[in-house]
């Protein structure tokens, strides 16, 4: 009733008010340090967490700005939860646990280290059929392990290591590859099915979405003794690479290794057909025969072409304006299609429904950022395209997944024109707009240093951060690597237990005993 | 699920004396002659070493010994076993590493190794020349290796550490000294300390200790701030890595659990340093179970007694089982005094102190209709002790079925034999389970020490030191069980991202090998098929993939030819300083190549020399005059070849029918050619050749053009057909590889060529599973690698026989067999295009791994993929 209350003040008071909340937290901020207040914590206390929960509805429903925090200085005591993702191939394309010994060694090491739990990554290709007793190994290994389990449900192909689509649909797809996302020069990507089929009956009579909601359903009963207990959250797979956004990077390669403008995909023949009934609805008819004819190809520069120029690009145009909102808005609903069918299947469970969004910092310091607009996001010089997002998450009260928490400007390549800072925050701003809770990633293991690491602990130590959990990637023989270990072990221990050995301990028992045991456990 | 924090008890029980006094200290025979010799990684040995004990589990260990019926005085005793328990206690030392000058002389140095712990150490070591491309160690010079020094095989000394003079009193040292001059080309000393009581290996974080001495000396003299020597340490600060438990004969062995705790405490002298390193090693002690069971004086009840010499708290893990299955069990209530309820699965029982305080023993009444007793024992939160890996099972029915029990024994008999490892990891799932269970508790009893602890420096700042020594123990846990995931996923899983960093090292070319042939670590990709000109961008598409390749292993990469063409695929080159090709413009060509060398891949060009097409017709409209920047006339073509009327000299090889032949005797033409290929390397940064129709003019021009251009590596194509009798394809292909090698010959070993004759043979002892075809009369490769393995390029496809084209296409559904022969022995090892793109590119990239792992390369002996050896 309270937060209710707090959240229809909130409607009054502006969000000038900044100084004000400022004070609250600084009041709220007893138990010292900053470090200190930020940990990661094993055993979320129930209550805690819901007080967490209901204040965020409060705010959503009021349309409130920022003022949850005036009652709710939630992030200044609540720890965030570490979570390490299992490897992509924890569960082999033959659907058989793969590296089991390896895993049970980094599960206790984890587990003593004070994570809060591992990321299971479940792919469609490979419990399609519902054999899901791999996975279902896997997660009683996590239970037994007593760490907690955030399951990413993967409706697209990976390429390395290779979990193709489920074969009916590769299948089908061969027979009708306008299925695929398709680029300008007619190539298919085999990662994921085009968004503009979502509500067709291309899949044997079903449409993509009714078989991702089958999908949800089998991993809801045949998980139905994990969920809530291990399982605390499910993330879902919005598209390419798992994130909401189209595959503009190149064929060939991964998302993540590709710095470059990328291309428009809206050329199989469903997307051309909705432009082309879009054009002629906004009476330019000529404008829906083709997607930009003058954007450059995936690896040029944003100036080759005219589309994307800094000045006087076809994007400030009308026409520009009229393409990317139509683009920009069909991911959209793609996403709130989505989430919305996957609210449907688990939203009365206790667990956090989760979606990835990508981080595309490159060229984002330019006025058209081009990266993010084949990508999907109008997000252009003056325009925020992540309020539109963030709203819809809100709608469907689910949480975000923003990964390159520790991507840092200054050690982008030269001349991407590469602004990691100052896109997440835009991002994370729309999220605390709208009440989104926020969940971290990194963006590889690859580059992740001391420097990463720090950049990492900044944003999830920072007083307004609505982050409340984070996910490390990956699991794997360089994360056990002498080289990456230490390194994440330092990370770990200087969020969790910084105060361990200090003598200016916070005087405040309660607050500071955040490695303490699971509840149940206790009890035992 | 092996479970590091078990000691296990390594002793069979007494079976020849059941009434076993349980007080005597007895050597039982060690059942453990398992002992590493070779210094592997240590947490991949951490792990065999649990393998090793798993294999000695015995099967129902406890059940063996049955009272005799000659015990029948004392009926009321059912059974009784006594079972040695063996723990550890950890002394901990320090491993101090020194770098000094020698006194009075310049350029003398010395290093000087020492331990403060009690053993009898020796230092295993071996040195690295400037010169010196891999990390194989060598052996030191004479004059370095200290007296005393024992050679082991060609690549290391041993040398016993001995009790140090400097040493302060009642302090144990033992050291040794190496003395070196500074100005000698040793470019490391790499050591591992060796204790020879326990045949136990020290290394650092998995690897050598290595001491970099020229990075050192250089540094020095550029008087650079930066720390000059290079001890590695990169791995797990402060924490011990896994270190073999190999087992000695002595009663009381001790066991070298690792060297932990680095204390970076360098002394920044000006010159030289010094360094400890933190090492804990473990003794074992040894007390005694006896568990006796004896009918009680309730008809329906048995009693189990404990009785053990050890000291503290002794708690008893233990449930019970009804069936043979093992199934823990809680036996129903009432429970013996100071029993606890453990997750509802076990029960804990705390056993009483005797009286005459050496030891604890405890009384447990049971139903008759209970068949066993199954128990692990817990001596504080970290410590547990199990028989051998499986717990302690007690059997109660013995007593109303002598008869079978005997029968039983005789089974327990046979089955006291070593299980393989591998047979142990099907062993039944109750096993498992238990396990699971126990491996539960055992972090839920370290996560609530974590909790007592942090209640600890809440209640008062007095006992933080314990409390950082029991966090430490849990730190070191927790890197133990880090250092186990690790050994597994890099074992399991090609690890790009590191394997890549080390192994570059090794493959920068110090000096040059021999021309032509790179460093002898290379792995080749053919990056293009026979479409990839059709996308008329392949450049900037293979761009995109040039760090996947990197991680993938490979070190060079082959470009489709650059040139205009007449076929799109590049092969008929008609200006040679034009290019523009389909693949790209010569501008996409270069970045491609930036980007290569970006990634540490040489990139090599395909130069067609064989053949050019002409630009215009002459005057009986033949078309054999050429333009562009090489506007040579039909003076360069070969006479022989009636379609292009040429006037120049007799082709020097086979000719090429469908464009005129250059003829390579000229001198203006090779010079022409010599210029082009100078001006590729320069313009495009093109690091080496793969030679196109080699067959077609002689193999010395080739050398020539090599030793103008300067390649870091070249590879030409000689492709001939194999022979044939009636069909069948002969097992001795000998001439055929000796037409290759005469061609290489030719070339004066400048360049390589593909070994088709490997190919061919492949093709039918894979296709047709004529594996004896893989040894030639002299039990070699029969291919060229068989005979000169550091100039033979090993492929199993390329854009001709395979692709779209098919000419000669590898048996469908061998790939993967091709590859593993190819990539695990010498030679150089080719990939296709098409092969690694493809569902393949997992396993291709796992042999490449094991490739580079292994260190197998081109001049490799055969048999050492297979064999595996590694040394350290």
């Amino acid at each position: 009733m309270e937060v209710a209350l707090m959240g229809r003040r909130a409607g009054v008071v502006k969000p000038e008010l900044f100084a004000t909340r400022k004070l609250g937290l600084v009041e709220s901020g007893r138990t010292g340090s900053r470090v200190d207040r930020i940990r990661f914590d094993p055993a979320t206390g129930r209550g805690r967490k819901g007080a967490v929960k209901m204040a965020r509805s409060g705010v959503r429903s009021e349309m409130a700005v920022r003022e949850a925090e005036l009652n709710a200085p939630k992030k200044s005591t609540g720890p965030v939860r570490l979570f390490v993702g299992l490897p992509l191939d924890a569960v082999s394309d033959c659907n058989a646990v793969n590296h089991a010994k390896a895993i049970a060694a980094g599960l206790r090491a984890l587990k003593l280290l004070g994570a809060q739990g591992v990321e299971l990554p479940v792919w469609w290709g490979v419990a399609a059929a519902g054999e899901w007793s791999a996975y279902l190994a896997l997660a009683d290994m996590v239970r037994d392990a007593g760490l907690r389990l955030r399951v990413s449900l993967h409706l697209h192909a990976s390429r390395r290591p290779a979990f193709p689509l489920p074969d009916w649909v590769s299948r089908l797809a061969d027979a009708n590859p306008d299925l695929l996302f398709t680029d300008r020069s007619g190539r298919r990507r085999q990662d994921c099915l085009s968004l503009a089929v979502d509500n067709l009956p291309v899949l044997d009579g079903k449409t993509p979405l009714q078989a991702f909601e089958e999908f949800f359903r089998s991993f809801r009963s045949a998980f139905s003794d994990f969920i809530g207990s291990t399982i605390t959250d499910i993330s879902v797979s919005l598209g390419p690479n798992g994130e909401l956004r189209y595959p503009s990077f190149p064929p060939s390669t991964g998302s993540h290794l590709f710095t470059g403008v990328g291309e428009f995909q809206c050329y199989d023949k469903y997307m051309l057909a909705d432009l082309k009934r879009h054009a002629e609805e906004s009476g330019n008819p000529l404008w829906g025969l083709s997607g930009p004819h003058n954007a450059p190809e995936y690896d040029q520069s944003p100036d080759s072409g005219n589309f994307f120029r800094e000045n006087g690009g076809s994007w400030e145009t009308p026409y520009g304006n009229f393409f990317l909102s139509w683009y920009s808005g069909q991911l959209l609903s793609h996403g709130d299609r989505m989430l919305s069918t996957a609210s449907k299947v688990f939203g009365d469970l206790p667990v956090t429904l989760s979606a990835k969004v990508p981080l595309l910092p490159w060229w984002h310091d330019t006025r058209s950022r081009p990266a993010q607009l084949t990508a999907g996001f109008y997000n252009t010089y003056g325009r925020d395209g992540y309020d539109a997002v963030g709203e819809m998450f809100a709608r469907n009260s689910c949480a975000m997944i923003i990964p390159g928490m520790d991507l840092l400007g200054k050690e982008q390549p030269h001349g991407l024109r590469s602004s990691p800072e100052s896109l997440l925050s835009q991002i994370m701003k729309a999220c605390e707009k709208h009440g989104v809770r926020v969940s971290g990633e990194n963006s590889s293991l690859d580059g992740i240093g001391v420097e990463g690491f720090r950049r990492i602990k900044e944003i999830l130590s920072a007083e307004n951060s609505s982050v409340d959990s984070f996910t490390y990637h990956r699991m794997g023989a360089f994360f056990f690597s002498p080289e990456h270990w230490p390194l994440f072990m330092e990370f770990v221990r200087s969020m969790a237990q910084s105060e361990m050995d200090s003598d200016d301990l916070p005087s405040n028992k309660e607050e500071k005993l955040s490695l303490s045991v699971d509840r149940e456990m206790q009890a035992a | 699920m092996s479970i590091v924090r078990w000691r296990p008890v390594l002793h069979q029980p007494p079976r020849e004396n059941p009434r076993f006094p349980p007080h005597e200290l007895r050597r039982s025979k060690v059942l453990c002659p398992i002992h590493y010799r070779k210094p592997f990684f240590p947490a991949s040995r951490g792990l065999s070493n649990s393998y090793a004990r798993k294999a000695l589990r015995i099967v129902r260990a406890g059940l063996a010994p049955t009272p005799s019926l000659a015990d029948a005085a004392e009926t009321d005793v059912l059974f009784s076993e006594t079972f040695p328990l063996k723990r550890t206690q950890t002394v901990e030392g320090k491993i101090s590493v020194r770098l000094d000058p020698a006194e009075g002389e310049g350029s003398r140095w010395r290093l000087a190794v020492g331990c403060n712990l009690e053993g009898k150490w020796v230092l295993h070591w071996g040195v690295t020349y400037c010169d010196d491309l891999g990390s194989e160690w060598d052996q030191p010079p004479p004059e370095m290796r200290p007296p005393g020094s024992i050679p082991i095989k060609d690549y290391a000394i041993e040398t016993p550490l001995k009790n140090s003079s400097s040493a302060l009193k009642g302090q144990i040292l033992h050291e040794v000294h190496i003395d070196f001059d500074s100005n000698s080309p040793i470019a490391a000393i790499h050591f591992v300390l060796k204790e020879e009581e326990t045949g136990a290996w020290f290394q650092h974080k998995g690897r050598d200790f290595k001491i970099s001495l020229k990075d050192f000396i250089e540094e020095e003299n550029t008087s650079s701030g930066k720390q000059g020597f290079d001890i590695w340490i990169g791995a797990f600060d402060q924490i011990s890595s896994l270190l073999v438990n190999a087992e000695g004969s002595s009663s009381k062995p001790q066991e070298a659990v690792g060297e932990a705790k680095v204390t970076k405490r360098q002394n920044k002298r000006i010159q030289g340093f010094y360094e400890e390193y933190s090492l804990l090693k473990e003794e074992f002690v040894q007390n005694f179970m006896t568990v006796t069971v004896r009918k009680s004086d309730e008809s329906d009840k048995n009693i189990v007694q404990f009785d053990t010499d050890m000291p503290g708290d002794v708690v008893v893990h233990w449930g019970v089982c009804r069936d043979n299955g093992k199934n823990w069990e809680i036996p129903p209530a009432p429970h013996p005094p100071a029993t606890k309820i453990f997750r509802r699965k076990a029960l804990q029982t705390l056993l009483q102190p005797k009286r005459n305080g050496l030891g604890n023993w405890g009384l447990f009444l049971l139903d008759k209709g209970i068949s066993g007793v199954l128990f692990v024992l817990k001596l504080n939160e970290y410590i547990w002790l199990n028989n051998m890996g499986t717990d302690f099972y007690i059997p109660l029915t013995s007593a109303s079925s002598s008869s079978i029990q005997t029968c039983q024994d005789s089974i327990a008999n046979e089955q006291l034999t070593w299980t393989e490892p591998q047979d142990m990891r099907h062993s039944s799932n109750n096993d498992e389970t238990n396990q699971a269970v126990d491996h539960a508790a055992d972090t839920d009893e370290i996560i609530y020490e974590i909790r007592n602890l942090v209640t600890d420096i809440s209640s008062g700042k007095g006992r933080s030191t314990k409390s950082k020594e029991a966090q430490e123990n849990i730190l070191q846990e927790i890197e133990k069980l880090a250092a186990e995931a690790y050994s597994i996923f890099r074992s399991s899983i090609p690890n790009f991202v590191e394997e890549y960093v080390s192994d570059a090292q090794y493959l920068k070319p110090a000096v040059k090998l021999c021309p032509g042939t790179g460093s002898g670590f290379e792995i080749l990709c053919q990056g293009f098929n026979w479409e990839s000109h059709k996308s008329g961008r392949w450049y900037s598409e293979l761009s995109a993939k040039a760090k996947e390749l990197s991680s993938l292993g490979f070190t060079i990469i082959w470009l489709p030819p650059p040139t205009e063409s007449v076929s799109p695929e590049g092969y008929m080159p008609k200006d040679l300083y034009n290019l523009n090709s389909r693949y790209g413009s010569k501008e996409q060509l270069k970045d491609l190549v930036k980007r290569f060398h970006e990634v540490n891949i040489k990139v090599l060009g395909d130069a067609v020399l064989n053949h050019r097409c002409a630009h215009y017709q002459n005057q009986n409209g033949i078309w054999n005059i050429f333009g562009g920047h090489l506007n040579w006339d039909d003076r360069a073509i070969v006479a022989d070849d009636p379609h292009f009327q040429g006037r120049g000299n007799k082709s020097s090889g086979d000719n090429f029918h469908a464009a005129p032949n250059i003829d390579h005797s000229q001198e203006f033409v090779r010079n022409d050619l010599k210029e082009w290929l100078c001006w590729l390397r320069k313009e495009v940064g093109y690091d080496g050749w793969r030679l196109d129709f080699v067959r077609g003019f002689w193999g010395g021009y080739v050398k020539d053009y090599l030793e103008a251009s300067e390649p870091y590596f070249a590879v030409g194509e000689y492709w001939d057909s194999l022979s044939y009798t009636y069909g069948e394809m002969d097992h001795n292909q000998d001439a055929h590889r000796q037409r290759i090698i005469d061609w290489i010959n030719a070339t004066n070993g400048t360049a390589g060529a593909f070994d088709v004759t490997t190919k061919g043979i492949l093709h039918t002892a894979l296709g047709k599973c004529e594996y004896w075809r893989l040894s030639d009369q002299k039990g070699k490769p029969p291919g060229v690698v068989g005979w000169w393995p550091s100039r033979a390029v090993t492929f199993i496809e390329n854009h001709d026989t395979g692709s779209t084209q098919g000419h000669w296409r590898f048996p469908s559904g061998k790939e993967m067999q091709g590859y593993a022969y190819i990539l695990t022995h010498p030679g150089t090892p080719a990939v296709f295009y098409d092969h690694i793109f493809s569902h393949h590119q997992q396993e291709i990239s796992r042999l490449i791994s094991l490739r580079r792992q292994k260190k197998i390369h081109c001049r490799s002996k055969d048999n050492q993929g297979r064999e595996g050896s590694v040394r350290s």
